[in-house]
């Protein structure tokens, strides 16, 4: 019977690959009927990561009435991250804007050859994009998930036992307070971030990933004023091949880094690129830190096996073009533990396999998917060389170009646009594209004649 | 002013080009001083950051300026010979010996180009405001430069009309395809019509030659150059490879349905 139920499920499968935008009849299976009741108690979870997936995991599970573990290794530890979150996430997630440390209402987006374009025209007085400090964030909602009803668990988790039968727990074994533990649970939430242990235990497979390195500067006030409400996209071959170096202001001093794909070992020279592009805005700066941090391309093989799903950074839900993992993981998690808590049916039954992929896969497959296809064909036309950088900050410069793009990152949905103006907008990027190309065939000349 | 130009190595084929190319700049005032692209302007300000660095950060700054003594020794030597503007040299970085050598153009007013300097009878000379600012791209690709905030670069290429791109870039090449196309549609033309008896304006009704026809246009159009067939294949392969590695997680469905629990 579980076999039909998944047959259904792949056919159901092909159906969309065939029709996109179809909604595909999904396969009855009566979740109430298949799942065991749990015997006297609820169904106990454990969530492996407290970043912003496991912590929303753990609190829609434990709001949900499930016995919720939150496992955390580090809860002070400053995460190295970009810091910037959408407004969306603000309401969804009920953030306090006192978490917010900056404001960034303006954006500059900077071209190989130096042109500059300014991003933030078209936001309204009440939007903006939210930098915070990572620890400050990960904490308030680690300890919203506790009063939920969470217990939060400070230990390194260093082992997922797999259970023998379909029957038998998960055993979580882990070290806290120096000494070795173990905890039995049914369902595992991998929330631990790109270098997942949970991700491992259960053969998810490999991704590949960019290494995100940065320099935190403190710099001297006239100069920190200058990034007061702004943050610097910076493009180019001498800052990254394949991404985009960044200034970001935080809460008292600015973030100078830059990320690659696929030279990871000429990371140190794109920094010193970087700071090279910058170097009057940053001159007499000091850095504080450097940090660096694998950021997933793209998402695991397997995101679901068992009864363990993975969330968040664990999973890949890392967007292209942009970068951006802060929403997605916490979205995620959410996503992941109200599925748990719908078909365990507030933690009284039992879940499976297949529950996870419905109630979880399915639905943000289903929600988001064109979202990350749609940034990953941006970055492969804009962030591949030289020219689609040019041409990607003329686009830029376009006020419909830029209402569009901003809305679409500060709300996570297409906003319903002018069709005239999309029309315009499709003309001028095939025709930016194709000056752009074709400025970048005659500097091949040039380099060819000498 | 005398043209001062300090000769080394990486751009010195755009030097040649410049004083050889029939159209080159008017009055090249370019100021060129040594500067290795990725080089760190100051070996000082490394040293600053490097002590105030906590543990983490000491180890791979200080790997960092230990690299850069060496390189700024290398690039000062070829500058030092044929500079004669001294000045700038000494002048220039307080720091290290390595000096920057910034995009100058006497056309390059204010952040873009000032299209009065163009004229050529009378009208702008849209070819050579592309050339000028190719130049200055490449320039910059092998140069990069600092941002500024003081002098921002505001060049849109879409000031040049559409006509001027046309004339220079599509006709060209609109002349090479259709020539080719030509030839190829007079050759298949006459090898059907001695195959087959079949003239020229039967041939055009048939739906067979018809769909041989639209194959052959579409491939003058798409397959220019013999790189052009892997091109396409990777660029196939490619578009879907995002979505496969997103699929990839159900693939799982069929293989992993025995791991229940």
């Amino acid at each position: 019977m579980a076999s039909q139920s998944l047959h259904h499920h792949f056919a159901s499968l092909r159906l969309r690959t065939r029709q996109p935008r179809n909604p595909s009849p999904r396969p009855l299976t009566v979740a109430a009927s298949k799942n065991p009741p749990l015997p006297g108690r609820k169904l106990r979870a454990a969530v492996i990561g407290g970043g912003p997936a496991g912590s929303s995991a753990a609190e829609s599970l434990a709001s949900g009435g499930v016995e919720t573990f939150l496992f955390e290794r580090s809860p002070s530890s400053a995460k190295p991250c970009g810091g910037a979150i959408p407004l969306c996430m603000l309401d969804e997630f009920d953030l306090p804007h006192s978490l917010v440390d900056r404001h960034v209402t303006e954006m500059r987006v900077i071209s190989p050859s130096n042109i500059t374009v300014d991003f933030g025209k078209t936001l309204r007085p009440h939007e903006f994009i939210a930098m915070l400090r990572r620890e400050v964030l990960d904490s308030f909602l680690r300890s919203r998930a506790e009063s939920r009803g969470a217990e939060l668990i400070t230990g390194l988790v260093t082992d997922l036992e797999l259970p023998r039968s379909s029957s038998s727990p998960y055993v979580v074994h882990y070290t806290s307070g120096g000494s070795k533990r173990s905890l039995a649970v049914d369902v595992v939430v991998g929330a631990d971030g790109a270098n997942s242990r949970v991700a491992k235990s259960i053969g998810a497979g490999e991704y590949s990933y960019a290494i995100a390195f940065q320099e935190r500067i403190r710099l001297p006030d006239e100069k920190m004023k200058y990034y007061e409400n702004l943050a610097e996209m910076y493009l180019g071959d001498d800052v990254s091949p394949d991404f985009y170096a960044w200034v970001f202001p935080k809460c008292d001093h600015v973030a100078v880094g830059t990320g690659t794909v696929r030279s990871k070992r000429e990371i140190k020279a794109y920094q010193r690129g970087i700071r090279e592009r910058v170097r009057p805005k940053i001159e007499g700066g000091q850095v504080i830190k450097v940090e660096a941090h694998p950021i997933p391309e793209h998402p695991r093989p397997v995101r679901v096996r068992g009864r363990v799903a993975l969330v968040g950074d664990a999973a890949g839900y890392v967007t292209k073009c942009s970068g951006e993992g802060i929403y997605f993981a916490a979205k995620s998690g959410r996503m992941c533990g109200e599925g748990i808590v719908k078909a365990s049916e507030g933690g009284a039954r039992m879940v499976g396999e297949e529950d996870l992929r419905r109630e979880y896969l399915r639905q943000w497959d289903d929600r988001y998917v064109s979202t990350y296809r749609v940034l990953d064909l941006l970055e492969k036309v804009f962030y591949g060389s030289n020219w689609g950088r040019e041409a990607m900050v003329e686009l830029c410069g376009g006020e419909y170009v830029q209402r569009v793009s901003l809305e679409s990152y500060m709300y996570k949905r297409l906003v319903e646009g002018d069709r005239w103006e999309g029309v315009k907008m499709a003309a001028s990027t095939v025709a930016t594209l194709v000056r752009c190309k074709i400025m970048s065939g005659e500097m091949g000349r040039l380099k060819a004649i000498a | 002013m005398s043209i001062s130009m300090a000769l080394f190595s990486p751009p010195a084929p755009n030097l040649r080009t410049l004083l050889s190319s029939p159209r080159s700049l008017p009055k090249p005032r370019l100021t060129l001083k040594p500067s290795p692209s990725l080089m760190p302007k100051g070996p000082a300000f490394f040293a600053v950051s490097a002590s105030s660095d906590n543990g983490a950060g000491a180890v791979p700054s200080s790997a960092v300026a230990v690299e850069e003594q060496g390189e700024p020794k290398v690039a000062v030597e070829p500058a030092k010979e044929p500079e004669r503007e001294n000045g700038s040299v000494a002048s220039a970085p307080e720091e290290g010996a390595v000096a920057v050598a910034k995009f100058n153009d006497s056309r390059w007013v204010g952040g873009t180009w000032n299209l009065k300097q163009f004229q050529k009878d009378g009208s702008t000379d849209w070819d050579a405001v592309i050339d000028a600012e190719v130049r200055r791209r490449k320039w910059l690709e092998d140069n990069p430069e600092s941002s500024s905030n003081d002098d921002p670069v505001v060049f849109d290429t879409s000031i040049v009309p559409w006509w001027a791109w046309m004339k220079r870039f599509h006709l060209p090449e609109a002349e090479l395809l259709n020539g080719r196309a030509a030839m190829i549609g007079f050759f298949m033309a006459y090898l059907v019509d001695s195959l087959t008896g079949v003239g020229l304006v039967d041939q055009m009704g048939n739906f067979f030659c018809k769909t041989l026809l639209f194959i052959a246009v579409v491939g003058v159009l798409v397959i220019r150059k013999n790189e052009d067939v892997e091109t396409i294949k990777k660029l196939i392969e490619e578009t879907t490879f995002y979505d496969k590695q997103w699929q990839a997680t159900w693939q799982d469905d069929n293989s992993g349905s025995s791991k229940n629990g």
